[in-house]
């Protein structure tokens, strides 16, 4: 061995201490001469590390904004009218028909409302209908509805942009398009006809007492909420309801919850949680995160061919070195060991720089949030995927320890798969490869 | 060696990429696997801008189609509240105006909300009059139809989307009465016979759109009006056209607001505005990943020939051909890796071409929600190749800089006695020389 090399190999004693102990005994030892390799070629540790990092800071970052995301997306839009869960007729939900009710809506609801983990319940019924002001006329759904306890659990009745929501039994709430066609404001009358689930007509005479603006055009166009009782009274539905709307206290958990809910359920009803009532939104998180998951996994693959390259060049350049110590009597094992005890260091050091960054970037905006960019078309967008305005990421366990956990399996295959090298190698020969 | 001996004014690029060609069969193993990581990153980009493009084509095809067109004509007022007061007449000499070069068709259409009543069930939809042999330009022109499809302009029958039809519990050569609002605004009661109903690809558009003759829904609402006018270009027609034909056709329908697709449906127009940096964004993101291991391996092709390079700038080998060698061979592999990656994203682009059922993976209502349909096509464009292959290799030169600014470090003599120099001496000789 030259000097140059003794210089930065590990110590003689230590060698000793290494043949005598095996790897595992040693492992403190080796750790120590490990860390202080990644010190001999301090730009390919940093450009290892640097790109860990880079992998790690990405990932995590974006997991986090898809963790607050996710559960806020659902949140909005299940928190505008459609719930967590719902119970209906069976039949309702493919093929929504008047006569399709559920029996003593109210009853079920206070029944549901007490199931734990469930926040509350509301019965509602609903039916299509031509609304008419004087002479014009326009198609709506009108929904009966309990005004109390859907201004404490929706988004809906909070978004009166006129009057108020319900006060009285004949009140009409609607959407300011839908008031805008008929020509119509607070104060003024207007009659809904619609068939009633025996034949023949059903009529309402309402006042407009509220008028709301979701920013979804469909909705602000086609839908009329009125009191429960007057929607059931008009359409000869007795007490029965359509929905049974329900609110647990987590939006994401609450498909797991329909076991506890459907054991209080009479027979003859079809509980279906928000997955299935609003499949657009399932399936809008799980076509990101498919999209997502191609680039974390292509980054971090990139990531680790070019540690596997770097611990090949370490392999390549240290073979002398590694003859040297395998003919003082070190195992071949521990010095793929050693080696992969290098890689571990670089994870470390590129996980630590990775994850500092992504806290330094994500804990801020976890506490203030940030909001789209004002623009027009950004909004329309988020107003048509029914996304929160205000997004806030959350930096939970899941983006803390996902991205750095497959980075550390990447590197350290990527340094078993360079080190392996090491268990063929004749020490005479590896010695020679220095000349 | 000609460079030694008697050096060039110019730099002897031929001689430097020779040299740089060979250095790379020095280190197979290690540029193999940098030539994969520059493949597969390159192939990466490429694949996930084809599916950003797919979505973006997909966007605005769909957009276009319904009913939209590139640009259209109404009357002020309609798009708050949409009804036959807020119709106008076509010019007398109407379409002279319309430059027709770009032009690949023009519909002037009655739309306005009605209601529809079945024996047994209501619904709310929109109610437009049109000029069947005019609808190639929209999704009209294409719909599968099970019964008849409207006649001409006087077909006083109903064309009804397959959804409706089920909500209605009503079926072709069945009777509906159509509730609406007549010319002199007053509520009208019309009887019609369904003569078809159409199959689209979204379940929203045949839930919404219910069409009829535009002669015959005029006669009956008692007017001559229209409320709205809508011309597709051609596929080719650039943003150019499109404004030219938005600004004809301001000046031939003086006074009533004339749109572009972009403002009627701002949503599709900001996902197709994002299509066109998504590239940039893929790119900074992959190619960042990329770019630790290029500088990686190309810092150790250097280091590991500093006696090499010493002996080079010894025999009077300038600093810049040392720079330019490293660069070239840098530029070598990424060009290679560029190549490869390329064929690997074409092989992996062939078998989808044809697009990708999202009903298979469950995935169609989402995507409908952005406004596209269930069969995706990714789409791979001769400019987005080719810019992903300019943009590596500028990266590809970028990352050798540092690695080339190293080698030019080299002091001639202390590298060649061995010493450390201002970088460190080889512990071994490198192999193959």
């Amino acid at each position: 061995m030259t000097q140059a090399a003794a210089s930065h190999t590990a110590p003689l004693g230590a060698q000793r201490v290494l043949a005598r102990r095996g790897a595992a005994g040693a492992l403190p030892l080796l750790a120590r001469v490990a860390w202080r390799n990644l010190g001999r070629r301090r730009l390919r540790t940093a450009m290892s590390a640097g790109g860990i990092a880079f992998a790690i800071f990405l990932v995590s970052v974006f997991t986090s904004l898809q963790t607050g995301v996710y559960g806020a997306w659902i949140d909005t839009a299940t928190g505008l009218a459609t719930g967590h869960l719902q119970v209906q007729h069976p039949a309702y939900h493919a093929d929504p028909r008047v006569a399709s009710t559920v029996a003593d809506g109210a009853a079920l609801a206070a029944r549901i409302a007490a199931v734990p983990g469930v926040l509350d319940a509301t019965a509602r019924a609903e039916a299509f209908a031509l609304v008419s002001a004087g002479e014009r006329s326009f198609g709506a759904l009108v929904v009966g509805v309990a005004p109390e306890k859907e201004a404490a659990l929706f988004a809906l009745p909070g978004r009166r942009t006129d009057g108020d929501y319900l006060p009285r039994p004949d009140s009409a709430f609607l959407g300011a398009n839908l008031a805008a066609n008929l020509g119509v404001g607070v104060g003024d009358e207007i009659v809904a006809l619609g068939g009633a689930p025996e034949g023949g007509v059903a009529a309402l005479a309402l006042t407009v007492d509220g008028v709301f603006a979701t920013g979804q055009a469909a909705l602000d166009r086609s839908l009329l909420q009125v009191r429960l009782e007057a929607l059931q009274s008009a359409f000869g539905l007795g007490d029965g309801a359509h929905r049974i709307v329900v609110v647990t206290d987590n939006g994401e958990r609450a498909p797991a919850l329909a076991p506890t809910i459907a054991a209080v359920l009479p027979e003859g009803v079809r509980l279906l949680d928000w997955k299935t009532l609003m499949p657009e939104i399932e399936q809008g998180i799980r076509f990101d995160r498919i999209t997502a998951d191609m680039i974390y996994w292509l980054l971090m693959v990139l990531v680790a061919l070019s540690v596997v390259n770097a611990f090949l060049m370490t392999v390549f350049e240290r073979t002398p070195e590694f003859g040297m110590l395998m003919a003082v009597g070190m195992r071949p094992n521990a010095i793929v060991g050693m080696v992969v005890l290098e890689a571990v260091g670089v994870w470390v050091l590129g996980a630590a720089a990775g994850l500092a960054l992504c806290v330094a970037v994500v804990l801020p905006l976890q506490a203030v949030g940030f909001a789209l960019p004002d623009n027009e078309a950004l909004r329309a967008m988020n107003e048509q995927m029914q996304m929160p305005e205000r997004l806030h990421p959350h930096l939970g366990g899941k983006a803390l320890s996902q991205a750095p956990l497959v980075m550390l399996l990447g590197t350290v295959l990527a340094a078993l798969t360079a080190a392996l090298r090491v268990r063929r190698m004749r020490p005479v020969d590896a010695l020679r490869a220095e000349e | 060696m000609p460079a030694a001996s008697a050096p060039p004014r110019r730099l002897p690029v031929a001689l430097l990429a020779q040299l740089a060609w060979r250095n790379l069969g020095r280190h197979r193993r290690r540029n193999a696997m940098l030539l994969g990581a520059i493949a597969l990153a390159v192939a990466g980009v490429v694949l996930l801008n084809a599916m950003l493009r797919g979505m973006e084509g997909e966007v605005r095809a769909v957009v276009l189609d319904n009913l939209t067109g590139h640009v259209k004509v109404h009357a002020p007022g309609y798009l708050a509240d949409p009804g036959i007061e807020r119709g106008f007449d076509l010019p007398a000499d109407w379409p002279a105006g319309l430059p027709a070069a770009a032009t690949l068709g023009w519909a002037a259409r009655l739309r306005v909300p009605a209601v529809l009543m079945s024996e047994r069930e209501t619904r709310g939809a929109e109610l437009v009059g049109v000029d069947p042999g005019r609808e190639g330009i929209s999704f009209l022109g294409r719909v599968q139809v099970v019964g008849e499809a409207l006649t001409g302009s006087q077909d006083r029958r109903l064309l009804l989307g397959r959804a409706l039809a089920e909500h209605l519990q009503t079926e072709v050569g069945r009777r509906v009465v159509v509730v609406t609002q007549g010319a002199d605004g007053r509520a009208l009661e019309v009887g019609y016979r369904i003569a078809g109903v159409y199959e689209s690809d979204f379940a929203g558009l045949e839930k919404v759109f219910v069409f009829t003759g535009a002669a015959a829904l005029q006669r009956a609402l008692g007017t001559t009006a229209v409320t709205e006018v809508s011309v597709r270009l051609a596929d080719d027609a650039g943003p150019r056209q499109q404004t030219a034909t938005a600004e004809a056709l301001a000046a031939a329908f003086g006074g009533l607001d004339v749109y572009v697709w972009q403002e009627l449906k701002p949503q599709a127009a900001a996902i197709v505005a994002m299509a066109d940096f998504g590239v940039f964004i893929y790119f900074a993101v992959v190619m960042g990943a990329l770019v630790f291991g290029l500088v990686n391996a190309m810092a150790t092709a250097v280091m590991e020939r500093v006696r090499e390079m010493g002996m080079l700038r010894a025999v009077g080998m300038r600093p810049g051909a040392v720079v330019a060698q490293v660069m070239i061979e840098c530029s070598l592999v990424m060009a290679l890796g560029v190549a490869l990656g390329l064929a690997v994203a074409f092989a992996a682009f062939v078998p989808f071409a044809d697009g990708i059922d999202l009903r298979a993976f469950d995935l169609d209502k989402s995507v409908a929600q952005l406004g596209m349909r269930a069969n995706f096509v990714p789409v791979l464009t001769a400019a987005d190749v080719v810019l992903v292959g300019v943009l590596s290799l500028a990266l590809g030169a970028a990352a050798s800089l540092y690695p080339a600014l190293r080698a030019v470090r080299i002091a001639p003599l202390v590298a060649l006695s061995g010493g450390r120099g201002p970088l460190r001496a080889p512990r071994r000789k490198p192999r193959g020389t």
